[in-house]
């Protein structure tokens, strides 16, 4: 596989504010990437650099091999998928497909005929001589993705596409983006604020914060050991649940504190005693059992129920919440017990909020302390 | 019931102003009909008894309007095409940058606007007289009014290219044009009712502007209608039917075009306002 995509330590300043911060990116060919993260973020930006909208201030942008620091946009070969479609609102469906390829000098019934193929892939055949404004939602959308397919590009840039379709469409339309994605052996890029698209649409997601760079990886390999509390919250849902925590005297397990009431929880491998850090622990790993059962009760606060699951908040500070398949019979008031695998329960420094892996033994401040009384001894 | 009541009482109000407002307009027209003799009656007759229609071509033909109307037609085009080709431009720059100088050049540019044309004359002219330009007046009236109405136009025009979204232009870059493309293919077909819109009012304006052609044109061959009408008031005046039957046919083709134009020209100007 060949890289698609390069950033070599891209920086972006907007006078003193720093938007992009040291980006690090390879895109394989072929690869479906999803840039993640809250608004101001810098995702979008980093997509609108992709395109050429933007000028990177510092470091490297190659796509395809090719050094793209200064080329403007019409000569990247990238195609883009605006949030707001950026139909030509004065062109049919037709012209806008063409457009591109009437810049480019192709001939006007050669555009017209890569436009009905399109078309015919895309269902929008029937639709050729309206104008944008004539179109639904859903139908605008497939105009937007259709002139980005016809100029078969080096890289397909999505622009939080979906978010201006209802909730239904935008479910069917992720499969259908991924669907068109495998068929055109396409390199995309896909920038979305929401974690759920960018879990189950991308090969590889990046996970952005403050212009910085959090985590990337495979979707699954985020959800299952997410590098600090931050990708920990955002991927999942419902959120991941935090609780402050410090290490027993025995080291193999940890207090959780919820003010009033304590709870200890066994970690699976050890780690220095009295040592306090953030535990999370995921919604559906929780297990109820009877009372008394598992490793704590909790007194139960407010249950819902979609039909298919049911959400349970317990009454404790810091709240819980449990994900329960099909319908538990927890009532409000009633105290529950609560069954933890230790695999399951992720630890973070609660001052860097960076994972602290149990099974090394290693705790951010242990080697320090361990160097300084090597120091005292000699 | 009271809403009722309501509208009726909004609605005669609206009727009296608007009465009020277009009367002068409608003594214009019945005046000119009027024969002199009933011109002077007392009290007024608001309906003319006898109508004079030969008056038109009667001061057509004496006034040589057709003349007059030929060089103000001259200088309103002359000034549209100027204040369009550069101030299109313009605009198209102030509502796309937004910095400290766009805001300084803004208010620059709205100062202009409070300057009276009397009052700038003076300087003009010398400046004008300079330059040699008074020896082709009708080119010194074009600029003089050009530099007059520009800021006008300019701030009508950015406001249409500011609501022309920004992504569009961004999708033309990406699909592979230029920045001039962009700007022709995508920016100015749907900014083009706003320039429209603006350069119909400011021809308007051109069309009857007085005060620069009456100090710069001395020639009569080269005075527009606005001088000519001018010219036709002597301290002693008492043809007041001829006076306005030239001003009928004078504003006659402008009040057409704006009658026929209005749904457009209101929707241009607030086309920028609801999006």
């Amino acid at each position: 596989m060949t890289l698609q995509i390069e950033l070599n330590g891209v920086n972006k300043f907007y006078g003193a504010f720093h938007a992009l911060k040291d980006i690090n990116l390879a895109i394989e060919e072929g690869t479906f990437v999803a840039l993640v993260g809250p608004s101001g973020c810098g995702k979008s930006t980093l997509l609108r650099s992709l395109a050429g909208l933007e000028k990177i201030s510092t470091g490297e942008m190659k796509i395809a091999g090719a050094r793209m620091n200064d080329v403007p946009p019409r000569k990247r070969d990238v195609a883009m998928v605006f949030q707001s479609y950026a139909l030509y609102p004065h062109m049919t469906v037709e012209e806008n497909l063409t457009y591109s390829l009437r810049i480019r000098g192709v001939k006007k019934a050669e555009a017209r005929k890569a436009a009905e193929e399109v078309a015919a892939t895309t269902g929008l055949s029937h639709l050729m001589k309206r104008y944008p404004r004539e179109l639904s939602g859903g139908q605008r959308q497939r105009v937007a993705m259709s002139r980005a397919i016809i100029r078969h590009p080096k890289a397909f840039l999505f622009d939080e596409p979906l978010s201006n379709l209802d909730a239904a469409l935008r479910v069917h339309m992720r499969k259908e983006i991924r669907a068109l994605h495998d068929r055109l052996n396409a390199t995309s890029v896909y920038v979305t604020h929401d974690q759920i698209e960018a879990m189950t649409m991308a090969d590889h997601v990046v996970v952005m914060r403050d212009g910085i760079i959090e985590q990337q990886g495979r979707p699954l390999d985020l959800y299952d050991r997410p590098a600090n509390k931050f990708v920990a919250g955002f991927i999942g849902s419902p959120a991941m649940n935090f609780i402050p925590a410090i290490v027993a005297d025995d080291g193999a397990q940890v207090v959780l504190d919820f003010g009033k009431t304590q709870a200890k929880l066994a970690i699976g491998s050890r780690l220095s005693p009295g040592t306090s850090l953030t535990a999370g622990i995921r919604p559906e790993h929780i297990k109820i059992v009877a009372e008394g059962q598992g490793a704590f009760d909790v007194p139960v606060g407010i249950v819902e129920s979609t039909g298919s699951a049911t959400f349970i908040t317990s009454a404790t500070q810091p709240e819980l919440t449990i994900v329960e398949t099909g319908r538990g019979g927890a009532k409000s008031g009633d105290i529950i017990g609560l069954a933890i695998e230790p695999a399951q329960l992720h630890l973070f420094d609660t001052a860097t909020g960076r994972r602290i892996e149990p099974q090394s033994g290693q705790v951010g401040i242990e080697p320090l302390r361990h160097l300084h009384l090597a120091g005292h001894a000699s | 019931m009271s809403d009722q009541l309501r509208n009726r009482v909004m609605l005669a109000v609206a009727l009296l102003l608007a009465a009020i407002y277009l009367f002068p307009l409608y003594w214009m027209y019945i005046t000119a009909l009027k024969t002199g003799s009933s011109m002077f009656a007392t009290p007024p007759k608001f309906l003319p008894s006898e109508p004079q229609w030969g008056i038109y071509a009667f001061v057509w033909e004496s006034r040589n309007m057709g003349r007059y109307l030929w060089n103000s037609l001259v200088i309103a085009l002359g000034a549209v095409s100027l204040i369009a080709v550069l101030g299109v431009g313009c605009a198209y720059v102030l509502a796309r940058y937004r910095n400290v100088w766009v805001d300084i050049g803004l208010f620059l540019i709205l100062m202009l606007q409070v300057l009276p044309a009397s009052l700038m004359i003076t300087p003009i002219f010398v400046g004008f007289s300079q330059f040699g330009l008074l020896d082709t007046p009708r080119f010194a009236v074009i600029l003089a009014i050009a530099a007059k109405s520009m800021p006008f136009f300019v701030v009508l025009v950015r406001a249409t290219f500011m609501s022309v979204p920004m992504e569009l232009e961004e999708a033309a870059l990406v699909d592979g044009n230029s920045r001039i493309g962009a700007f022709f293919n995508i920016v100015l077909p749907l900014a083009r009712n706003g320039i429209l819109v603006s350069a119909i009012l400011i021809f308007m304006q051109a069309f009857g502007e007085f005060v620069y052609s009456k100090s710069m044109i001395q020639d009569i061959e080269l005075q527009p209608a606005s001088v000519g009408l001018n010219s036709f008031m002597g301290p002693n005046t008492n043809e007041w039917n001829n006076i306005m039957a030239y001003a009928t046919i004078y504003v006659t083709p402008i009040l057409a075009a704006f009658i026929l134009l209005q749904r457009r020209i209101v929707s241009g100007l607030t086309s920028g306002a609801l999006k």
